[in-house]
């Protein structure tokens, strides 16, 4: 992976280098690697020294969006290099009134889609020492020697079924994009899902959210959790107790997909974050998917402009109760 | 704690015939905070009334629970009453235990602990009562009629006769509506012009009444007593200072198009008025068919109009007014009979509906008021009515019945017979419906005295063969087969809402049933008022109607109208949301949801650190706030609180009935 990767790494340097030498932004939102080579965590860049630490390869995965929410409290302008779902979160924060656009400069990456560190060590059997990307091929290294793959069967599962790994929003955009992608498979869970009893999907859930701890990693992923006190955190009223407990959990990711109807970008940071493995992307999903079939196609995040369904009002939306 | 006193009432029967009321009261006394509790047979009575004011002031009450019917009925009753003692009138609650529970069981064993859990519920929510101050707030002393026709007119004169300005909204160029178009009315047969006109001239000369013809409601924003409404006066490229109302421009004009007010069955200029005795008297120019817009020559109106009153500049022009009570009376329309192909109408110019067939006995209508064929110009000697088409139709119309036609075809026949002495009306009718004074005595006169058949029965077929129409029906009462050769046929065509109904109804801010006609707020006590405060309903926009009912609803929309604009302040609602700002994240998704824009941003400062950090919230004006709630359900943080129904306050009463089951 070293070549392609050096230089494509020199170029978002270059890009931001100057800005936040120049002094155009006070700090950078980007990627530093973290303990391990399959490891890459934000970098919050305020030096040359910092920028040296930045990393753009195949282990981004974390949506930087999210942490405006708190840098923009500190800084008066801030850089952040935004992949597609990274660039719908931040329109997502711009809907929701959490950012201004003058106070941001969007550095753009098409992103190629990110790689699961457990899908590598499955292919190779074993835990692998070191990869490199070629043409759309891993190589992956292990101690017995190497393994090869296809990079598309190596993907997050938030990334297999990402339509827009181009950024919607950007100022610069810093390599060239790839377009829309063609996804046959998103819905296909939330339809398997659909076809189950009632009974089935209850059973299926419970078994699923009865693994939550309740450490709220999803929420403090997601960007539309934008709420200053969670419903789950307030004592009065007391919408729900603390307790990991079925019903308890049940309330929690129920409401917490509700409050993200017509809102999820569906980056599936919450899935990704989720420390039991919850497969918390369906819930958004299905969300996703209704209202699809209810008021249209509508994709959160990609237009800011665009008024999100539940916002607004037309004369056709649907009122199946109201009819004769 | 508080001090609660729970009263419970046994309205006769209604609530002791199914809920054991000293079980209740005695488990009244173990909630928390109740310090009394007490029964009565009617507490809506003064005797009830005046236990729970002196049992406030005897047990220094400073919360109360009245278990009764439903608080849409007596919440203000109890709530004045509680005021008598001195208690704030937002500190009572009322269980409903009436609607919610006695009327809706049966069994006493269950009804019961139902009842105690709402009174459980009514008094953990009481506990959370705040008191409250309802806002004084304007009346603009003016009001808004939307539709010109007989009701439209009748209200506007009557509210402006108490001496309030009005304005009349009507979107054709005449105000008249629809009974402008009837030629005599039912059961006294005098003339519909005759008695209309000087209502129409009446409402134009009034100098309390504004008349904007050719107009349209564009948009209705905020309240009773307060609604701002945008006109949209349409272009008539006829500037009405100066126009006369000589005529000369639509004689003269050379470009034709159907006449709507003579149902299609004629053809008017392309300037034009609507008809003869229209009011306002002045032309519209009609876009659609005049040659100078649609191929930029012509402009015979502009060279001959005297007074140079032709402008085919003229834009649509925006009226943006304030008005303290809305008089919807938009009418209605009749169903195209189309949809019923064995009636064939539309296909020969002999068969007709009821209110074209008004417009061949009207002396300036398309036949100069010679009752004749439209085929052939011969008087129709065989005439075939068919009632209920789309009416009393569950598979292919309407459920309902549509009131007028019975007694609209009785008339025709009468006056056909007049008209033509040797003609012979034969009526199709499922029942004969003649519920009004004279209704009856006016039926039985045209069966008896007009050579007019009635048949209960049916219509299967209508065709032309040689120079007639074949009807073929059954008599259900014989079970027999007939065949009737008819020179003319018509089709009492169901009375239906308006096409655009739905959407105005929308735009006003008021809702209608299944068939797009208007509710009223309550179909017996308030047959005029609707459920948003302010708009009123007349007419056949509410239901189908004749005249003389239209007349009173109007009427009475007018006096309700009146009673609200004589208020000098009107109480406000106290109910409104308020934004708990240090939890707001300021998204504004409450702006977008709420109805009365009585929300906006405002920006507050925060400490933050060793600073000040700025931020974004949302703030509710409590003068516009209607209290609907949209906001506080979609506030995802639960930063807004409707007050008397604030989250805590449910959530306590959620808790009441569920923990304790």
């Amino acid at each position: 992976m070293a070549e392609r990767n050096v230089e494509s790494v020199n170029k978002v340097r270059e890009a931001v280098s100057q800005d936040l030498l120049g002094g155009r932004i006070d700090l950078l939102l980007g990627w530093e690697k973290g303990h391990y080579w399959w490891q890459s965590r934000p970098l919050f860049a305020r030096s040359e020294a910092d920028l040296e630490k930045l990393a753009w390869d195949s282990f981004c995965a974390v949506n930087l969006s999210r942490y405006l929410l708190e840098e923009l409290k500190d800084h008066d302008k801030v850089g952040v290099l935004v992949k597609g779902c990274d660039a719908r979160a931040f329109n997502r924060l711009l809907q929701d009134n959490m950012v201004r656009r003058e106070q941001v400069i969007l550095y753009g990456l098409p992103c190629p889609g990110m790689l699961d560190y457990n899908r590598l060590v499955e292919k190779a059997g074993g835990a692998p020492l070191e990869i490199t990307e070629e043409n759309g091929r891993v190589i992956i290294k292990v101690g017995s020697g190497e393994q090869e793959a296809q990079r598309d069967d190596l993907l997050l599962d938030k990334c297999k079924d990402c339509r827009y790994p181009d950024p919607a929003v950007y100022d610069q955009l810093l390599f060239s994009p790839q377009g829309e992608k063609e996804v046959t498979e998103r819905f296909k869970t939330v339809e398997e899902l659909e076809e189950m009893s009632a009974e089935e999907r209850f059973g299926y859930w419970e078994k699923e959210l009865s693994r939550c701890l309740r450490c709220y990693a999803c929420r403090q992923a997601c960007p539309f959790c934008s709420c200053r006190e969670c419903f789950v955190e307030q004592e009065n009223p007391r919408w729900q107790g603390r307790a990991y407990q079925p019903s308890e959990n049940f309330m929690f990711h129920l409401v917490r997909a509700y409050h993200g109807t017509g809102r999820c970008i569906d980056c599936g940071e919450c899935e990704r974050s989720c420390p039991v493995d919850i497969p918390l992307q369906e819930l958004n999903r299905k969300l996703i998917k209704d209202i699809n079939e209810l008021y249209g196609d509508y994709e959160a995040g990609l237009d800011p402009e665009q008024e999100p369904p539940l916002l607004t009002y037309r004369p056709d939306d649907p009122a199946a109760f109201s009819e004769k | 704690m508080p001090r609660t006193g729970v009263f419970i009432c046994h309205c006769g029967t209604n609530i002791a015939g199914t809920v054991d009321i000293d079980k209740t009261v005695e488990a009244s006394r173990n909630f928390p905070g109740v310090v009394h509790a007490d029964e009565y047979r009617y507490l809506c009575s003064e005797m009830g009334q005046d236990i729970i004011t002196k049992a406030i002031k005897e047990n220094d009450l400073d919360r109360v629970v009245v278990g009764t019917c439903s608080p849409r009925m007596h919440e203000n009753t109890f709530r004045k009453a509680a005021a008598e003692a001195g208690l704030n009138p937002y500190l009572l609650e009322v269980a409903n235990i009436r609607e919610h529970c006695s009327w809706v069981h049966k069994d006493m064993e269950e009804a019961t602990p139902k009842a105690i859990a709402l009174l459980r519920a009514a008094a953990a929510k009481a506990a959370l009562n705040e008191a409250l101050e309802a806002p004084r707030l304007d009346v603009e002393k003016r009001a808004l009629v939307i539709g010109g026709g007989i009701a439209g007119i009748q209200a506007a004169l009557d509210i402006a006769e108490a001496g309030y300005e009005v304005d009349i909204v009507e979107k054709d160029p005449s105000i008249g509506g629809r009974m402008a178009q009837l030629e005599k009315t039912f059961p006294t047969l005098d003339c519909s012009a005759c008695i209309l006109t000087p209502k129409m001239v009446e409402a134009a000369q009034h100098p309390n009444i504004n008349l904007l013809t050719y107009s349209e409601v564009d948009e209705v924003k905020g309240f009773v007593g307060q609604f701002d409404v945008k006109i949209r006066q349409k272009a008539r490229y006829v500037d009405p200072v100066k126009c006369t109302g000589c005529g000369i421009c639509w004689e003269k004009c050379p470009s034709k198009a159907p006449s709507e007010f003579e149902m299609g069955l004629s053809k008017r200029k392309s300037i034009y008025v609507p008809f003869a005795q229209a009011v306002p008297m002045v032309p519209v120019i009609d876009r659609d068919s005049c040659l100078y817009f649609r191929k930029g020559r012509c402009q015979i109106c502009e060279k001959e109009c005297p007074p140079q009153a032709i402008d085919y500049e003229q834009q649509d022009e925006i009226i943006e007014r304030r008005y303290g009570a809305i008089v919807v009376a938009t009418g209605f329309d009749q169903l195209d009979p189309t949809i019923y192909g064995e009636y064939g109408y539309g296909q020969h110019p002999d068969i007709l509906t009821g209110l074209e067939f008004e417009r061949i006995f009207n002396a300036s209508g398309p036949t100069g008021g010679k009752v004749v064929k439209l085929s052939d110009g011969k008087p129709p000697k065989k005439v075939v009515f068919i009632q209920c088409i789309g009416s009393r139709d569950k598979a292919r119309g309407m459920n309902y019945c549509s009131k007028i036609c019975c007694m609209y075809t009785a008339k025709q026949a009468i006056l056909l017979k007049e008209k033509v002495p040797d003609a012979k009306s034969y009526v199709f009718y499922i029942d004969v419906r003649t519920g009004g004074k004279g209704y009856e005595e006016f039926q039985r006169r045209a069966a008896e005295e007009h050579d007019v058949a009635y048949m209960r029965g049916q219509v299967g077929k209508i065709f032309p063969e040689d120079d007639h129409l074949v009807v073929r029906g059954i008599d259900s009462l014989t079970n027999r087969n007939i065949e009737i050769k008819a020179d003319m046929v018509v089709l009492a065509a169901a009375t239906v809402a308006r096409g655009d109904a739905p959407e105005l109804g929308r735009l006003v801010g008021i809702n209608s049933d299944s068939y797009h006609f208007f509710n009223e707020a309550h179909p017996k006590l308030k047959p005029v008022e609707t459920h948003t405060a302010g708009i009123f309903i007349a007419g056949a926009c509410q239901a189908p109607k004749d005249i003389p009912e239209t007349v009173s609803q109007a009427s009475a929309a007018a006096v309700k109208a009146i009673g609200l604009l004589s208020k000098e302040k009107l109480q406000g609602e106290a109910c409104t949301a308020e934004v708990i700002q240090s939890d707001c994240s300021g998204c504004l998704n409450c702006e977008a949801i709420c109805p009365y824009t009585a929300i906006t941003p405002v920006e507050i400062e925060e400490r933050y650190k060793d600073g000040v950090l700025k931020r974004t919230v949302a703030e509710v004006n409590p003068a516009l706030c209607q209290g609907c709630g949209s906001c506080a359900v979609t506030c995802r943080s639960g930063s807004i609180n409707l007050k008397g129904f604030s989250n805590d306050q449910i959530m306590a009463e959620v808790d009441a009935i569920c923990l304790q089951r």
